[in-house]
């Protein structure tokens, strides 16, 4: 707290470059994605993607000889069974993370923008000279970081080993059913980062999301025909990439730019009601 | 002098409750004004409108002549009561992301968050993480996230009110410093806090201002002689008195331009009359004193305080 | 054919070792984490039960439930 120090620190003169609202919209990233990684969560969340990508193709390998030494079964069974295809096995993966892997990424995003408001550190920030497209896009930037980084590490971790222990599935299959269960969990986390903002409860925020989602995959299940245009059909389609069985119809398309505009919906709503409950701007 | 920022017919109201009702002021570059008044009085509201984090009901804030848009957050570095950061970074982390948010590149950002982590005093502690700052340091970093961008207005929401007397003795030379090269608006609901640093006071009441102006010509405009007498325990000294005041604010009510006493309150033993003229009371009363041979135990004559002034705005 | 045959004790812990050891890594970072924190949810002692036998599941619930003041 020197004399000298204080004639230094011009509080008058603008000696600065002011860099564009991209260079702000850059630093919050990098922000948001220094937090994840400081909190271990770039590390965790990818390690247990690919563990539940080793996980299925490993039992799935074993299964045979796990039944055989529970003994029960008949002499002849277990050699008649048929061999899972490998194609198979990794549809069989993408239900591991539509299940476990959805809680997880739930679970991680559900604070995303409430903890920071229930803190009192969004007060701070948001006086600052930002946009809340800014604010809300940077969030949900690092969280799709993590989202697509965790699922792919998995699920590549899961097509090696079932090449390796059942049989191999051609990449560009693998490729296909990743961007489309990719857009899946964007929809998950972009509905969380939504939820995050509406609510004051990181656990109120999880919860709806996840029931979005199972009610998106319920009602595309139980009326194929009628809503398969809708989200919820797009890990189907997923699975069916991967089986090689597609049945691309017309309905594919429609999926995706259906779950597109419920993303930008989901983001702008985030946007909204963030400048409703704090007016900056 | 020009005007930084006016305030015209702010008001607030959340549901039916007006916290906020129709103030006017304005902040002159380079003073330093304090928002005073009683917990409850609408300060927090009022400055969280100023920032722009809350949206004012009705009213307009004109800085530098042009209508707030949300773009005076460039020309504001804001400072709440008990700043929240992120704990997982470090403080000077922590300022050079506001500066980066303030639009600054990240080398200029970090040249200028050294600089003010020195200033403000915590160059030693820069690179720890902000989860183990104290109160007082937390403020401090407060103050540097605050000052990044060379802000034209200062807001602070009670700057030094959660702080201990050395934090607070600390926070309140830095603000001395700063208030030579910035403008300066704080709220606070100590009396002192505010005539020691601030030129302007605007002090508000129940979502209104009460009174406001320079603190040196409030002090001029409002300040009465008064006596203050404390007599001895006796009964009959005592008995005396109470009978002294009522009769005194009978006469007040009968006839209160020529009354030489304007006000007149008994407190743990002590009377204390305002009154209008001194010599003329201060004659008057040891008059009756003597004649009545009152056993006096103190007789003072001075003058209200601010601090009385304070008391009778914001209890009136 | 037998796959029963097939399989040697050294062939499968080549194949189970990395999930072992990637279980390994996330129970050693939730240690660590649970040991450095200042708050934990609940009693420290619990947590470090539950990481070690818990399985990959001790040791998500302490990385999602675990800790206080993250922000």
């Amino acid at each position: 707290m020197s004399v000298s120090a204080a004639h230094n620190g011009n509080v008058e003169k603008r000696s600065f470059n002011r860099t564009s609202e991209i260079g702000r919209f850059a630093a919050m990233v990098e922000k948001e994605l220094l937090e994840l990684l400081r909190s271990f969560k770039l590390l965790w969340v990818p390690l247990v993607f690919i563990l539940l990508g080793i996980m299925q193709p490993v039992s799935s390998y074993f299964m045979p000889i796990i039944l055989e030494q529970a003994g029960n079964l008949p002499e002849g069974v277990i050699a008649n069974m048929p061999k899972p295809q490998g194609a198979e096995v990794l549809a069989q993966t993408l239900q591991q993370f539509g299940t476990l892997g959805v809680l997880v990424l739930a679970l991680v995003c559900m604070g995303v923008v409430s903890g920071e408001r229930n803190s009192g550190a969004a007060s701070l920030i948001l006086v600052k000279p930002i946009s809340l497209y800014s604010y809300i896009g940077s969030k949900w930037t690092a969280m799709l970081v993590l989202t697509w980084g965790s699922l792919a590490a998995g699920y590549l971790a899961a097509w090696y080993y079932t090449g390796l222990l059942i049989g191999s599935v051609p990449f560009k299959d693998i490729v296909s059913s990743l961007l489309i269960y990719g857009l899946w969990l964007t929809l998950l986390v972009t509905l969380t980062v939504f939820f995050s903002t509406m609510l004051k409860s990181p656990a109120g925020a999880a919860f709806s999301s996840i029931g979005c989602i199972a009610v998106f995959s319920l009602l595309a299940g139980i009326f194929p025909k009628q809503l398969g245009w809708s989200p919820g059909a797009l890990s189907g389609f997923a699975y069916q990439a991967v089986s090689a069985s597609i049945m691309k119809g017309d309905y594919f398309g429609w999926a995706i730019v259906s779950a597109l505009a419920i993303i930008a919906g989901a983001l702008a709503a985030a946007v909204w009601l963030l400048r409703r409950s704090s007016s900056v701007e | 002098m020009t005007a930084l920022i006016q305030v015209k017919g702010l008001t607030k109201s959340f549901g039916t409750v007006q916290a906020v009702t129709g103030i006017d002021f304005t902040i002159e570059e380079g003073h330093c004004v304090a928002l005073l008044g009683p917990n409850g009085a609408g300060k927090t509201t009022t400055i969280r409108m100023i920032t722009g984090l809350l949206k004012q009901t009705s009213g307009q804030m004109i800085f530098h002549g042009a209508e707030a848009d949300g773009n005076q957050r460039q020309l504001i570095g804001y400072l709440p009561q008990s700043p929240a950061f992120y704990n997982w970074m470090t403080g000077l982390e922590y300022v050079i992301y506001a500066g980066r948010l303030c639009g600054m590149t990240a080398v200029d950002a970090k040249k200028k968050a050294k600089e003010l982590m020195e200033r403000v005093g915590l160059s030693h502690a820069a690179k720890r993480k902000i989860g183990g700052y104290s109160g007082g340091m937390k403020q401090r970093l407060g103050l540097a996230q605050a000052l990044v961008h060379s802000p034209k207005l200062l807001v602070m929401d009670e700057p030094v009110s959660a702080l201990d007397p050395l934090g607070r003795r600390e926070v309140l030379g830095l603000l001395r410093e700063l208030k030579q090269e910035t403008t300066v608006l704080f709220s606070t609901h100590v009396l002192h806090d505010a005539e020691e640093l601030c030129d302007d006071v605007i002090i508000i009441r129940d979502g209104g201002i009460a009174l406001q102006g320079a603190i040196s010509s409030i002090r001029e405009e409002h300040r009465k002689p008064i006596i203050e007498l404390q007599l001895e325990e006796d009964d009959q000294s005592q008995r005396w008195l109470s009978s002294y005041i009522a009769q005194m604010q009978a006469a007040m009510q009968r006839n209160a331009e020529s009354s030489l006493i304007m006000e007149a309150v008994l407190n743990d033993n002590i009377a204390r009359f305002t009154v209008k003229e001194i010599e003329a009371a201060r004659q008057s009363l040891l008059e009756d004193l003597t004649r009545e041979r009152v056993k006096v135990r103190r007789l003072e004559v001075g003058y209200t305080s601010l601090e009385d002034l304070f008391m009778k705005v914001v209890t009136a | 054919m037998n796959i029963n045959n097939s399989i040697d004790l050294s062939q499968m812990l080549s194949i189970v070792l990395p999930l072992i050891i990637i279980q390994l890594i996330l129970m050693v970072i939730a240690l660590v984490l649970c040991a450095k924190a200042e708050q934990t949810r609940g009693p420290k002692w619990m947590w470090i039960l539950i990481i070690l036998f818990g399985n990959m599941f001790g040791s998500i619930a302490f990385f999602i439930f675990g800790r206080r003041n993250e922000g």
